[in-house]
């Protein structure tokens, strides 16, 4: 059986990380249906490969 | 490689796949705005279900990611059933088939904790997100950290102008 989440202390680690976190695109994001935010992930896989694919070309 | 997330979902409910989103593209599903470049699902482990995974996913070809070109990989219901996890590269992108995974189990541990959400006109079964923050802490892989901080974050809707 799967602990509950309380089980969990926070994390040093991890809290370091929170100020950094953009809370913008969260909250934008929460805006969004599921399958609007699935459609935004495929979108942004397109565009990282896409950015590879570029700098490839600028290594010849 | 970019997913095509509309013809893996359209593939596994094609078949009647029993498995649960989670990864990445759960964390996307629950709000997180990071990138990921796959999918990760943990499917049922029947000989039935593994049977109809492999149906489903046959016609776009599922090879070992990363493996060494011509290295001799059959995808078929033996060798699925043989092994538990697989990472896969495929016509529709990479995704990893799971059989268990660390600090959550295998499907009927971790089903008790996901949530159906309606997507690409299906219904899927994602981890929730107290479920994923916990698998994820219990992976302890330094990438995972500032998506651990991003999602804990979500889970207490810590996310107010200040």
């Amino acid at each position: 059986m799967i602990g509950l989440m309380e089980d969990l202390p926070p994390d040093p680690v991890i809290e370091a990380y929170k100020p950094g976190v953009d809370r913008t695109l969260l909250r934008a994001n929460l805006k969004l249906t599921h399958e609007e935010r699935l459609r935004n992930l495929m979108a942004l896989q397109k565009f990282a490969e896409e950015l590879r694919r570029a700098g490839r070309g600028l290594k010849r | 490689m970019s997913v095509d997330f509309v013809r893996f979902f359209d593939a596994l409910a094609g078949a009647g796949v029993e498995y649960i989103l989670i990864g990445g593209a759960a964390a996307n599903v629950h709000g997180s705005a990071r990138l990921t470049q796959d999918v990760d699902v943990v499917y049922r482990r029947s000989k039935e279900n593994v049977a109809k995974l492999v149906g489903a996913l046959s016609p776009f070809h599922p090879y070992l990611r990363g493996a060494p070109p011509g290295l001799p990989f059959l995808w078929d219901a033996e060798t699925i059933w043989r092994g538990l996890n697989f990472t896969l590269i495929s016509e529709l992108g990479n995704f990893d088939v799971l059989g268990e995974i660390v600090g959550g189990g295998g499907y009927e541990a971790l089903l008790p904790c996901t949530v159906e959400i309606e997507a690409f006109g299906h219904r899927l079964r994602c981890i929730d997100l107290p479920t994923l923050i916990k698998v994820k802490r219990a992976a302890g892989r330094p990438k995972d950290f500032e998506a651990i901080a991003e999602l804990e974050l979500l889970l207490k809707g810590a996310l107010d102008e200040s």
